[in-house]
């Protein structure tokens, strides 16, 4: 790489050195000055349409739009200068001229930037006494409403689907006050990436259907989360209103989803408040299942498998330290692990690379491969012997022929629910689903990525990596000192060589590349 | 329903959409195409021939319809949210279906201290349109009150499509109505 210019200069009277072409806006942000703006947004094409981010720069005859200005050697910068406040409070004005103020039933309000910006440099009050334009809402089509009288025309709808969808359905219709986002005529945003659109909208113009109405921003708990629903692995954010989780917002990472998340992996959040949950461990008692403590549960389990070959199926939803503890049942019982996959069309963002909703629907497809686990997608009870002790490790088997379960000696469900279709299972453990407990995905490209728990597991449920800790020790695998997930990934890291050097201090929250991971295809 | 004078006259009823069938201009093989081409031919990029395009759907349509806009998009390889765009940033283009002949009456200052009001009132009594911007029932005329159209010297001016009639009086309506070829 060819050496980059750097460039000094002094913006609110702290020195700042970037690479040239840098534009201030963002030679601000290193230096800790987060320049208020609108259309600007680091995924997009520089527009400056807004006027919003206007700075006072020294020895310049006018104030200079700090999104679509490059930084030059000795620029000494105002952001808060009398001028540059004097401008950015005039622009405020005139955008909220026809804005409805409608914060109390907005559901943009808390997070919103119009606000944001108001509160810290606008004006207390209006002077504008005339009626406000009114424009009816509009459906854009998949999950995105627009509310035309909040919008700011600031653009940035318009330049994702042209520049990063590549599917340019929006517009600028109208012109002047009249002015709104108009939708192509026949086409609409039921497009596969097209909700990014709400979350890049500032203001409370683009808002979600799914989430209209239905909790306030103040009131959401956040937790940095992985999108489970497919082997892409998108950086996303759970966000539970008592623990329930409401909405999933992507979560900006460079190096898998940049500041994006599809429509499907938003909106399958859902199954995660599943009411239908198995709460308490169970065993067969008369044919019967009865709900027992887990020391209880374990010692039957252990019974089962005494002498008998484990056959594991396991779910790839399930984390690496849950499949890695899985992996000793397996290895100390002479067993062997399968797991299947559901697939779907592909569906890629044009305008970033290797981005896709993948085929393979499932978080840690890749994982459950590097440890070990085999992958049969039509038939994973194929290799089910007759005697086996057939384990379901959080996979149901939906719509397969499960006549071979019939072969297994025993089975031990352990899992968010009960499994249909099968032989009453002798043991049933209850595990927590993704959002109630932490662990690790490794998405398709090797990246090692960890989520972290957002809401209570219901009942007498325990996270997957206990209730497999406790049960490798209970057949002999002796677990006992499996008693965090960081714990449980440094002795996989140990163990396994494709992790080796990595551990929830190295991966941090970006996530971190396996041993032999490349950036293309694997 | 409007927000100005100049908003853009809407079907009686109010109802876009049930029109008849879109008629492609730019057929193959066709005058308008080979007008098309020729406009084209000026440019550097074909895109900036979209404003004549439009004019000849609108002279030949007498609007510019989502399908046209669509139309006019794939003869000159841009999006149709693109020439939406422009279509409505312009007020002159009609995004829906106005009467044959689409009477522009000027009522900015000198015109309304002459009298334009009462040309306007005259104008929609005597087409049966019911309100500025609605097509009478016939569909043959549309009323619209338009700002300066450069006569002051002869208020008031009225535009009758491509035609301008000068100190017009209420007393003349029905008179240029009559002359008016059907």
């Amino acid at each position: 790489m060819a050496d980059v210019r750097m460039i000094n200069l002094t913006i609110e009277g702290r020195p700042v050195t970037v690479p040239d072409g840098t534009t201030i806006l963002e030679a601000a942000k290193t230096a800790g000055i987060l320049v208020p703006h609108y259309c600007y947004h680091p995924g997009l094409p520089v527009a400056g349409v807004c006027r919003m981010c206007l700075v006072e720069v020294e020895k310049m005859p006018k104030l200079a739009p700090s999104c679509a200005t490059n930084v030059g050697e000795g620029q000494v910068v105002h952001v808060y200068s009398e001028k540059a406040l004097e401008a950015r409070k005039g622009v405020l004005e005139l955008l909220l001229i026809n804005h409805p103020l409608d914060c109390p039933i907005c559901d943009q309000a808390g997070e919103c930037e119009l606000q944001d910006y108001t509160f810290q440099e606008g004006r207390t009050d209006s002077r504008y006494r005339e009626p406000k334009r009114f424009d009816p809402m509009e459906d854009f089509g998949g999950d995105v409403l627009y509310v035309t009288n909040r919008c700011i025309l600031c653009t940035r709808c318009v330049r994702f689907m042209d520049d990063v969808h590549q599917e340019p359905v929006l517009c600028v219709a109208e012109r002047g006050d009249r002015a709104t986002i108009g939708k192509a005529p026949d086409a609409d945003l039921t497009q596969p990436w097209a909700a990014n659109v709400i979350d890049l909208c500032p203001v409370g113009a683009l808002v979600s259907k799914d989430f209209l109405n239905k909790a306030r921003a103040w009131e959401l708990d956040r937790t940095a989360s992985v999108c489970t629903g497919c082997s892409q692995g998108c950086n996303n954010v759970l966000e539970s209103r008592d623990n329930v989780i409401v909405r999933m917002k992507p979560r900006s990472n460079e190096d898998v989803n940049h500041f994006y998340l599809c429509d499907a992996g938003r909106l399958d959040y859902r199954w995660m408040n599943r009411p239908d949950r198995v709460e308490v461990p169970k065993i067969r008692m008369h044919d019967v299942l009865s709900p027992v403590d887990w020391e209880t549960a374990y010692d039957e389990a252990a019974k089962l498998l005494k002498g008998k070959r484990a056959f594991v199926v396991a779910s790839p939803s399930l984390s690496n330290e849950a499949l890695f503890l899985l992996k000793r049942v397996i290895t100390q019982t002479g067993g062997e692990g399968v797991f299947r996959c559901e697939t779907g069309f592909e569906a890629p963002l044009p305008g970033v690379p290797d981005l896709a909703l993948r085929a393979d629907r499932a978080p840690n497809v890749y994982g459950a491969e590097l440890l070990g686990f085999q992958r049969h997608d039509i038939n994973p009870l194929a290799g089910l012997k007759q005697g086996d002790v057939l384990v379901l490790a959080g996979e149901t088997l939906p719509g397969l022929d499960l006549s071979a379960t019939t072969r297994a000696s025993a089975i031990i469900v352990i899992g968010t629910v009960h499994v249909d279709g099968i032989p009453t299972p002798s043991v049933v453990l209850p595990i927590a689903n993704v959002a109630e407990e932490e662990g690790t995905f490794t998405n398709l490209r090797g990246r090692v990525q960890r989520f972290l728990q957002a809401k209570a597991a219901p009942g007498y449920v325990r996270p997957s990596w206990y209730a497999f800790a406790d049960l490798a020790t209970a057949v002999g695998a002796n677990s006992d000192d499996m008693n965090l997930p960081s714990v449980i990934f440094s002795a996989l890291a140990q163990s396994e060589p494709a992790f080796a050097g990595l551990s929830y201090d190295t991966i941090g929250l970006r996530g971190g590349l396996i041993a032999g991971a490349t950036a293309g295809a694997h | 329903m409007s927000h100005g004078p100049s908003a853009p006259p809407r079907a009686p009823g109010g109802a876009p959409g049930h029109h008849e069938p879109y008629v492609a201009v730019f057929t193959d093989g066709s005058a308008r195409q080979t007008e098309l081409r020729d406009i084209i031919s000026r440019y550097p990029d074909k895109r900036a021939a979209l404003l004549p395009a439009l004019w000849m759907v609108q002279q030949d349509r007498g609007w510019i319809s989502e399908d046209a806009m669509r139309e006019v998009g794939d003869q000159l390889g841009c999006t149709a949210a693109y020439v939406k765009g422009v279509v409505t940033f312009y007020t002159m283009y009609h995004q829906h279906p106005v009467g044959k002949h689409f009477i522009q009456v000027c009522t900015t200052s000198p015109c309304l201290c002459a009298g334009a009001d009462d040309v306007v009132k005259a104008f929609l009594e005597h087409t049966g349109c019911k309100e500025l911007g609605l097509t009478s029932p016939d569909g043959k005329y549309s009323v619209i009150e338009v700002e300066c159209l450069g006569a002051c010297g002869f208020a008031t001016p009225v535009q009758i499509n491509e035609d301008c009639v000068e100190n017009v009086t209420p007393a003349k309506v029905p008179e240029i109505l009559a002359g008016l070829r059907d």
